[in-house]
């Protein structure tokens, strides 16, 4: 550690301090079921904005993607662009005001309470419910671990220590304030991450020299670009792969379309637009919230690209051979490497803070999907906040038992599958909901199988980093991946949406027309 | 521009900054609507 010990423990110290003040606030703040899961739908525009955007950006979204950026260059910028567009304007300004008025008519406390209410079907809400129950624990481990690795590096801990300490911290705020505290700290860690950012982008371009100096310089390296990397189609870190190469299929598919437009039909985010009490809270959260995203991973991606000019001057390699090999270093190294000591801290409490937004909020909506979709819905009973706390600490105690169990370099590849899971399930269904009057839950039903069983089979089967991890297609079929290039590289979200889609449509104008018809007959006798 | 000569690289830098404008003209221009307690 880089940084002066007195310093970061001071300043953690105080952070601490304010995260424990703004639980208490929303503890005394929740009164009710509707306080504890939607804020009594009454939060201030501006919170709503940092709250969704510190959840949407995890550590991972910095430190993994910006080292990605590192390795592949300024392409990651793309993903920005549909990080704000699809994540920050369509979802606020086409998704997200639908979903307030309809949550609101419908009582809705949740996303698959949304859904199960909006076409009158306990099983579309056990569904959603499920995937919660059953996919978000992999996401929030894979969250908990990199947490717990930065605090193991950043304090000197050891890795139980800071696995236990960073599990219990959130855990007491998101148990006992709720949504409330949920959504104030996310507003304080928000600010920090900006700061942070911010910072990190001047600092930066004052070190390489001026903002053109710095591009011309990475523009000049490409023909540093290792061999492997060469070959597989990457050009240069100022330009795009080579069309059709597999890393150009893997930069659109995966990391641009597939967490692009995976975070539309995210539990976690989408419950945040019924905390509002109307649009206009919702139009002011749109002009906050797209400049957050911009100053996150625009900044990320490209502070991580010209990672790669600090190391060649300084150490005569590029980033990735600087960090030893490992993408996740590159970011965290340069910080260590190339930044004042007080900036360190201020970077080092912005990553925290990442990592507690996007955890507090995970654990929070994976309470409510089992204390109040699924326990609730079983017991017929409407759930208060006290037996949904209750579900929130078991499902907190089932989270930090995975961690333990998973491997330390699932980080990124559990956050895009859980992103490509939700959309390829959920997202179709989620848009029928709220802009049919009368939406077809067979056609609801119909798109939600066919996307998780579709996202399935190709990461099973298909999608070779995850079917080789996974072993399955191996132990049934003796090979890795059952197709050939380059469909081994399409991320399962590009094949397992559009069928999604398409059962949707095709049920739904199939139920349309068998309805005419037996309509049509009932006047026949006339 | 800006020392970055592949135009796809500037399209998707263009690209983020006018999707960033978009968001702050959309809530600025509409920064008083949809403010009854339906948000009709």
């Amino acid at each position: 550690m880089a940084v002066s010990a007195t310093l970061l423990g001071t300043f953690t110290v105080g952070y601490l301090i304010v995260i424990s003040l703004l639980a208490y606030l929303g503890y005394r703040k929740t009164k009710c079921a509707d306080d504890y899961m939607v804020c009594g739908r009454n939060i201030h525009p501006i919170i709503l904005a940092l709250s969704y955007g510190a959840t949407f950006i995890s550590t991972s979204a910095i430190v993994g993607f910006g080292g990605l950026a590192g390795q592949l260059g300024m392409g990651l910028i793309w993903l920005t662009v549909l990080n704000i567009g699809v994540g920050i304007l369509l979802a606020f300004a086409v998704f997200g005001k639908r979903t307030r008025a309809l949550g609101k008519k419908l009582g809705a406390m949740t996303f698959p309470d949304l859904m199960g209410k909006a076409y009158g079907s306990g099983f579309i809400r056990k569904a959603g419910a499920m995937i919660v129950v059953v996919g978000m624990p992999l996401y929030a481990s894979a969250i908990l671990i990199g947490g717990a690795r930065f605090i193991e590096s950043t304090f000197g801990v050891t890795y139980n220590t800071a696995l236990l300490a960073f599990a219990v911290v959130v855990a007491i705020y998101v148990v006992v304030g709720g949504l409330i505290a949920v959504m104030y700290t996310d507003a304080l860690q928000g600010s920090i991450m900006a700061i942070g950012m911010s910072i990190l982008l001047v600092l930066t371009y004052v070190k390489l020299g001026g903002i053109r100096e710095a591009h011309a310089a990475l523009s000049s390296m490409s023909d540093l670009m290792p061999e492997g990397l060469a070959a597989a189609g990457l050009t240069g870190w100022t330009s795009m792969p080579s069309l059709g190469s597999p890393i150009w299929y893997t930069l659109i598919t995966t990391i641009v379309l597939g967490v692009g437009i995976g975070v539309i039909a995210q539990p976690q985010l989408v419950v945040r637009f019924m905390t509002v009490r109307n649009d206009r809270s919702l139009h002011r959260a749109i002009a906050v919230g797209g400049p957050f995203i911009m100053i996150m991973t625009g900044v990320a991606f490209t502070v991580g690209a010209l990672t790669n000019v600090y190391y060649l001057r300084e150490t005569g390699s590029i980033a990735l051979t600087a960090a030893g090999g490992n993408v996740d270093s590159i970011i965290p190294n340069y910080i260590n490497a190339a930044m004042p000591d007080a900036f360190i801290v201020i970077f080092m409490l912005a990553l925290l803070s990442a990592a507690m937004s996007t955890l507090s909020s995970l654990f929070h909506t994976m309470g409510t999907a089992l204390g109040h979709d699924l326990w609730g819905a079983k017991k017929n009973v409407t759930s208060t906040h006290k037996s949904t706390q209750a579900a929130t600490i078991v499902m907190i105690v089932a989270t930090i038992g995975l961690a333990y169990l998973m491997p330390a370099n699932i980080i990124a590849r559990a956050t895009a599958m859980f992103m490509g899971l939700c959309a390829s399930a959920l997202l179709p269904a989620f848009a029928l909901a709220l802009y049919n009057k009368s939406p077809s839950a067979l056609a609801a039903k119909t798109s939600i199988v066919t996307g998780a069983a579709v996202w399935f089979a190709w990461t099973a089967f298909i999608h070779v980093k995850e079917s080789a991890a996974l072993g399955i297609s191996s132990f049934l079929f003796g090979k890795d991946a059952l197709l050939a290039m380059p469909w081994q590289v399409v991320d399962p979200l590009v094949i397992a949406l559009p069928l999604s889609t398409l059962a949707l449509v095709t049920m739904k104008l199939w139920e349309s027309r068998a309805s005419l018809g037996s309509a049509e007959q009932e006047v026949e006798p006339f | 521009m800006l020392g970055i000569e592949d135009p796809q690289i500037v399209a998707a830098y263009l690209a983020m900054i006018a999707c960033t404008a978009a968001c702050i003209i959309y809530g600025v221009s509409n920064w008083n609507n949809g403010g009854d307690e339906d948000g009709s």
